[in-house]
């Protein structure tokens, strides 16, 4: 008998261990510290996808190491997709990175549930001074500065130069088009077997509240828990537009509408679609995907009714409350945004940077890009949407908006029941 | 009678001491066995049943308060939540009862005594070997509007491609078609072990009765396999109900929540919305709702079969 209550024993004492190694094998404590001779290790996990831009950050990051050998940086890469669900586990379990790669719109949720640090005095005083207080504004939660924002994405137009020309349409040029010029060359250059239009709207939430703001549809008012949803004229014109244009004149390609935008890229190439409205970081994309004597022109960018403006949603980069090294990934996020670096990367990802210096150096090494002139020109007209300071936002868009648009742009729903199913829904979530 | 009445507590008073010590034996040679279950199967299932009672959320350092039934009355006029059960009753009925239909067809074919018998038996258990994730893509791919192999068909033939995935009416009945697929080899072979195992005399016998394949089929074949059916399609439907990485890949709950089932919602309140405690609570009523459904589905059958052998 005792023999057998030591083998028990044993047994436990070893399974113990292995649940109890299992457990740290990933905790927070460990990610931190490492270094050989006491010098810290930075965990940084970046979603930046594209090649070049992966080149631009690894290159930033090189530079600091070499310089500064008593805290190291180490990219850890991670993907956009499912960034959110990872996350949430991540910083539930104890093992999110030191700093952050992610978009303001959804790294709020985090500051609001008190994952990240508060940034405001850690932030050089030059950069602050060189970034818009409207930029500052979309990552400024509760008067806490709980992100460096990095660069902005606007959505544009691009267009089939070749199929346009086919059509009799002139390419337009000048500062900015109205939506009617888009509907009206969508009309003209669509034929037997190519419509106008072809736009990813697949997940169509994000580009349907950015773009509302240029018709002054800001749907949200207040801030925070107290925030109010209104959907009016001015909140509906871009989807009603989209649906006119889809089921009346029949210019958009209703398959495209379900698809996300690089999918819709694939007919772009393939002639399918004229005109193709993406977000401004796909011009690099065409430049690279594009085949061989594929005529592609950007177009100047939409103007609604108050003007050409859109959501300013920066990209984000936090640092972890619970990150044993806040200081030092404060400076290091210094170093990472000033204007060369910042630069690099806004350049490799077609993405406008956020501070001023950084968008004189863009515009020098992009001189000669027809493509980045319109890039640049869409960035003016960013400000820092209502969305951004509400608290459920992520919530409403994933559960309630997300649905109600897809329905509405399926010809499912009526713009009336479409407004009604975002209001309804709001007062469901926010209780 | 009085004999054995007797006999029995003195052999147990005989062996009972020998019976105390191979219990004790049992007790530690299963105590490491249990461990593991104990750790990782019954304690997350009873935190995760217990979360359900309480309003916790995956704030940092989050105040955890027991609320009683709080969310199950919230849980009770959620709409949202009872339209993706409604959905999720209709996936997973139609996906095990089409798994079964097709299921048998292929087992009744595998089981004649057809040339490359081994061949085609391998080939068929080929879905059982791709995880759900690889199963969607590849399906994913066939249904592209654009560039799918689906819609190239059917324009060889001149119909114009479907949005099959995209399409508000046919979304669902797509991601039946992928489940129903991924559902057939493991159904099929059950179906075809318990066929080989009714034995041929009975199949001869009926044949120099003069009963043709139909009715040998609908007489013998079915009545023997009844106990495989009842217990395979109500696997098939709590696997289905259940299922998540299928769907989650191929549509992802949508085109607008047309195919968002329960674990899937139960997934966005947990993960989106962060909200832990209504999600488990969720989670609590999904299992008990499968309960109910299946305990009826059984007593049912139970009945039936009692009938008949009366």
């Amino acid at each position: 008998m005792k023999r057998i209550r030591g083998i028990g024993a044993v047994a436990f004492a070893g399974a113990a261990v292995l649940v109890l190694s299992g457990c740290q094998q990933g905790s927070a404590t460990n990610s931190g510290d490492g270094g050989d001779d006491g010098a810290v290790t930075l965990q940084f996990q970046s979603l930046s996808d594209q090649p070049a831009t992966q080149a631009a950050v690894k290159a930033i990051v090189d530079d600091w190491n070499a310089e500064n050998s008593d805290v190291q940086v180490k990219i850890v890469q991670a993907g956009w997709d499912g960034t959110f669900d990872k996350l949430v586990t991540q910083f539930t379990g104890g093992t999110a990175p030191d700093i952050i790669h992610y978009e303001a719109s959804s790294i709020v949720s985090f500051a609001a549930d008190g994952y990240l640090a508060d940034l405001t005095d850690y932030i050089d005083g030059d950069l602050k001074a060189d970034i818009s207080e409207g930029i500052w504004d979309s990552v400024t939660q509760n008067d806490e500065i709980i992100a460096y924002p990095s660069t902005l994405q606007s959505y544009m137009a691009f267009a089939n130069a070749d199929l346009l020309e086919a059509a009799g349409v002139e390419v337009p040029t000048g500062d900015s088009m109205t939506w009617d010029e888009l509907q009206e060359i969508a009309k003209a250059t669509t034929t037997g077997d190519a419509h106008g239009l072809g736009w990813g709207l697949g997940s169509p939430t994000a580009a349907m509240m950015s773009l509302a703001l240029g018709f002054d549809g800001t749907f949200f008012s207040g801030e925070g828990e107290d925030a109010s949803i209104e959907v009016g004229d001015a909140e509906l014109a871009v989807p009603e537009l989209v649906h006119e244009m889809t089921y009346t004149d029949k210019s958009v390609d209703p398959t495209s509408l379900t698809q996300s935008g690089s999918e819709v890229l694939a007919s772009f190439y393939g002639g399918k679609v004229a005109m193709t409205v993406q977000g401004s970081f796909q011009a690099t994309n065409i430049a690279n995907d594009a085949p061989e004597g594929f005529n592609w022109v950007a177009l100047p960018p939409l103007e609604g009714s108050e003007g050409a403006i859109q959501a300013a949603n920066p990209q984000t980069y936090s640092v972890n409350i619970d990150s044993e090294y806040v200081e030092e990934s404060a400076e290091f996020l210094n170093f990472f945004m000033a204007g060369d670096n910042l630069a690099q990367i806004a350049y490799a990802d077609a993405l406008i940077p956020s501070s001023d210096a950084a968008r004189a150096e863009v515009e020098k090494l992009a001189a000669d890009n027809p493509a980045w002139t319109q890039v640049l020109a869409s960035g003016d007209g960013l400000v820092g949407p209502p969305f951004l300071k509400v608290e459920k936002y992520t919530e409403w868009k994933d559960t309630i908006a997300t649905p109600a648009f897809q329905q509405y742009l399926a010809n499912e729903i009526t713009s009336e029941q479409l407004a009604a199913q975002l209001s309804d829904g709001w007062a469901d979530i926010a209780g | 009678m009085s004999s054995v009445a007797t006999k029995v507590p003195r052999q147990t008073k005989r062996v009972g001491h020998r019976a105390r010590a191979q219990r004790r034996e049992a007790v530690a040679l299963v105590i490491p066995a249990l461990l593991p279950i104990i750790i990782f199967s019954v304690i997350p299932l009873a935190s995760g049943v217990a979360l359900g009672f309480t309003d916790a959320t995956l704030k940092r350092n989050a105040e955890i308060n027991f609320i009683g039934f709080g969310n199950f009355i919230e849980l009770l006029g959620d709409h949202r939540f009872w339209g993706s059960f409604g959905i999720g009753i209709v996936w997973a009925g139609s996906v095990a009862l089409l798994t079964l239909v097709c299921a048998m067809a292929l087992a009744l074919l595998l089981n004649s005594d057809l040339r490359l018998k081994g061949l085609t038996r391998v080939l068929a258990l080929i879905p059982w070997a791709m995880p759900p994730v690889v199963i969607a893509i590849v399906w994913r791919m066939i249904y592209n509007p654009n560039s799918g192999p689906l819609n190239g068909a059917l324009e060889v033939f001149g119909i114009p491609g479907v949005n099959w995935l995209g399409d508000f009416s046919t979304a669902l009945p797509a991601v039946i078609v992928v489940g129903v697929w991924s559902g057939i080899p493991q159904t099929t072979v059950l179906l075809l072990a318990g066929m080989q195992s009714i034995s041929a005399e009975q199949h001869e016998a009926a044949a120099v009765d003069g009963a043709g394949a139909i009715r040998r089929f609908w007489h013998i074949t079915l009545p023997s396999l009844r106990p495989i059916i009842i217990a395979v399609t109500a696997l098939d439907f709590i696997w289905q109900f259940n299922s998540f990485g299928l769907i989650y890949v191929l549509t992802e709950g949508g085109p607008g929540g047309r195919t968002m089932i329960p674990p899937l919602f139960t997934y966005l309140e947990a993960f989106r919305n962060r909200e832990i405690g209504y999600a488990s609570a969720m989670g609590d009523v999904l299992v008990i709702a499968i309960m109910l459904i299946l305990s009826l589905y059984l007593v049912n059958q139970f009945r039936q079969s009692k009938g008949s052998r009366a």
